[in-house]
């Protein structure tokens, strides 16, 4: 009796030992807080909840991340581009390792033990595009055009290594899969909300990481900078992945005649409304029964699952300026994003958690064998409480991006933007020397935050 | 004592090497690690099939040297109007005619005057030696003397891109053509291609 205690213990020792404390972190419920009085307009006490989260002195990606995007809706722009280059360094760092072994880095050997929370956050690849969108817009809201084309350059670039790293990551988990005898579709598992990602707005997508945004926005920044063969490529590539939206084939079909000026002189600012609504929704987690065949018999065991419900985000549908109506065309719908990343992650998540399961199920068996009932109850406790499917993703990005492009002559205006709670005004002011001007609005709850 | 001998037999000439490495070595100082290496500029760059350095000397060179072949622009003035860019990749085209425009002036046969771009800082300029006030008059360069050119340099670049499971071909065309500004004429077109192939 007494050799099977002291099993016990080291089991579960051994287990909690692994676990750490990012295992027990729910980023979900974290950000809950955050999230809630962020909507009610109390940044600051937001700002705090994020600080109280994250009180060691290694700050993780996602502290710089929220941070950033927090700090921007408060209105303090030059601290939040800081907290989003500490968070873009943290990324470099990524590239860099990832260039060197031409693997996605960071990936640790406990989350096939324990769970992928262990693994060191990497960020999303949306989320690494949409940092340094986010970059580029500050900086130009700053007036530093040297910060933000650096920024856009540095979004194309991130997505053609992402593209090259994804490629690579494709074949690696299928020759996992067929390694571990693994079949890796999320639609095999019994009970997991399937239409989450089978949702048409999900399969639609190219990939989970480029955004029409982050291209539409380059070719206006080049455009801005009088750099046309730059220019050109950004609201391409917009279209590629939008096709048939008429802001979007209009910023390249008129993109010679606006840059010739001929039809602009005297006749105002080229502005450019972006609006944000929306928060991205956040990843959850779900526990399903996997069969595995231990010791001659099928055990089950408990593998949790991600699962990211739509957030079904209010979404306006046209601005009106001075009383004047201007259509919003939606080009990003990052929530359709986060979905399809985890759709394109869904084959890696499988074959990693069930190579778990089949550690489990050898565990809990032996548990079963050695100590009964009892013993084996309190052994799946244990590896019940260490499992949780990874929770973490960059919360307070926007569900949804739509622009709207328009030329205004010198002089304020009165934007009236469609929120949950009706109709709201905002003033913007178009001053003289401005050729190219950008207007951020964020939908946040019920109000609206012009950055 | 046979190892002895042999030790010294190699160290020999092991400490002559040394010694004239030491010589000819320029004493710079070396200041950090290991990881980080200076390369050949020219050296060919295959590292992704995107557009890369060695496309963008590939294609000044061979367009430079084409360039020079036409006698009737010898000693003529030249300005770059654009390449336009018909690809999906962010190329800088405005690099390649820059490339082409220090080529053909090292070459000395043309002379390269103000173009589109430049034009916005030049007028600046002027303007600010002419109209601030703030310059002797007898020294200030005089509005009205700048020469316009002979030719203009323009053209696009494109691209096909093709994927398969296993291959992704990358084709590039980069067209010029050399305009007489007055009669409006072509002096000279010629085009270059580029193909690449990569393995997934």
């Amino acid at each position: 009796m007494k050799v099977k205690g002291v099993r016990l213990v080291t089991v579960m020792a051994g287990v909690l030992s692994l676990t750490g404390c990012g295992a027990m972190r729910s980023y979900h419920q974290e950000m809950q807080t955050t999230l809630t009085v962020a909507q009610q307009g109390r940044i600051d006490e937001a700002l705090a909840n994020v600080e109280k989260n994250n009180t060691g002195d290694d700050k993780d990606l996602l502290y710089f991340l929220e941070k950033g995007e927090l700090l921007r809706l408060k209105g303090d722009l030059p601290q939040s581009v800081d907290s989003w280059l500490k968070a873009d360094e943290k990324i470099r760092t990524w590239e860099e390792e990832s260039r060197l072994t031409l693997n996605k880095a960071g990936e640790a050997v406990g989350s096939v033990l324990v769970n992928d929370k262990i693994r060191r956050y990497d960020g999303e690849d949306y989320e690494k595009v949409m940092l340094s969108t986010m970059l580029t817009l500050n900086h130009m809201q700053m007036g530093n055009t040297s910060g933000a084309r650096t920024e856009i350059k540095k979004t194309h670039e991130r997505e053609a290594l992402i593209a090259s790293l994804n490629e690579k990551e494709y074949d690696k988990v299928e020759e996992d899969a067929k390694k571990n005898k693994v079949t890796s579709t999320f639609k095999n598992l019994k009970g997991y909300p399937v239409e989450t990602l089978d949702d048409p707005e999900v399969v639609a997508l190219k990939n989970g990481y480029q955004s029409a945004f982050s291209h539409y926005l380059a070719g206006y920044v080049y455009e801005s900078l009088g750099e046309k063969s730059l220019a050109a490529p950004g609201y391409r590539k917009a279209i590629e992945l939008r096709p048939n939206i008429p802001v979007l084939e209009q910023g390249l079909k008129e993109l010679d005649s606006r840059m010739n000026g001929k039809s602009r002189k005297g006749g105002g600012t080229d502005v450019l409304f972006v609006v944000e609504s929306g928060f991205i929704p956040g990843r959850t987690s779900m526990t399903i029964p996997l069969p595995v065949f231990a010791g001659g018999q099928f055990i089950f065991t408990q593998i949790a699952f991600p699962v990211i419900r739509p957030s079904n985000s209010y979404l306006p549908a046209n601005l009106s300026v001075n009383g004047k109506p201007v259509q919003l065309a939606t080009i990003s719908n990052l929530d359709a994003m986060a979905r399809r990343a985890l759709r394109d992650e869904m084959p890696g998540i499988i074959v990693r958690s069930t190579v778990r399961a089949v550690a489990k199920g050898f565990a809990q068996k032996e548990l079963n064998d050695k100590l009964g009932v009892v013993g084996g109850l309190a052994g799946i406790a244990a590896t019940a409480l260490t499992e949780q499917a990874d929770e973490r993703s960059w919360r307070t990005l926007p569900a949804y991006i739509s622009v709207a492009r328009t030329t205004l002559k010198k002089g304020d205006y009165t934007v009236t933007v469609p929120t949950p709670n009706g109709p709201t005004n905002v003033t913007i002011s178009v001053p003289d020397s401005a050729r190219y001007l950008i207007v951020p609005l964020r939908l946040v709850g019920q109000q609206v935050v012009k950055s | 004592m046979t190892r002895i001998v042999s030790l010294s037999r190699v160290a020999a000439p092991a400490l002559v090497l040394a010694l004239l490495a030491g010589c000819t070595s320029t004493n710079s100082p070396l200041i950090g690690g290991n990881n980080v290496s200076y390369g050949d500029s020219k050296g060919v760059e295959l590292v992704t099939n995107e557009f890369g350095s060695t496309d963008l000397q590939k294609l000044a060179e061979s367009m430079a040297r084409s360039l020079t072949q036409v006698p009737s622009i010898r000693g003529k003035r030249m300005t770059l109007s654009e390449v336009q860019n018909k690809t999906s990749e962010y190329i800088d085209t405005a690099e390649i005619t820059k490339s082409i425009r220090v080529q053909l002036m090292k070459s000395g046969s043309v002379r390269f005057v103000a173009d589109v771009s430049g034009m916005n800082t030049q007028t600046q300029e002027l303007m600010r030696q002419n109209q601030s006030g703030m310059y002797d008059k007898s020294k200030t360069k005089k509005i009205g003397k700048m020469v316009g050119a002979d030719y203009r340099l323009e053209g696009s670049i494109s691209s096909i891109v093709k994927k398969s499971s296993s291959l992704k071909d990358v084709y590039y065309k980069l067209s010029l053509e050399l305009i007489d500004i007055e009669t409006g004429e072509i002096a000279w077109a010629d085009e270059q291609e580029i193909r690449k192939t990569s393995r997934r």
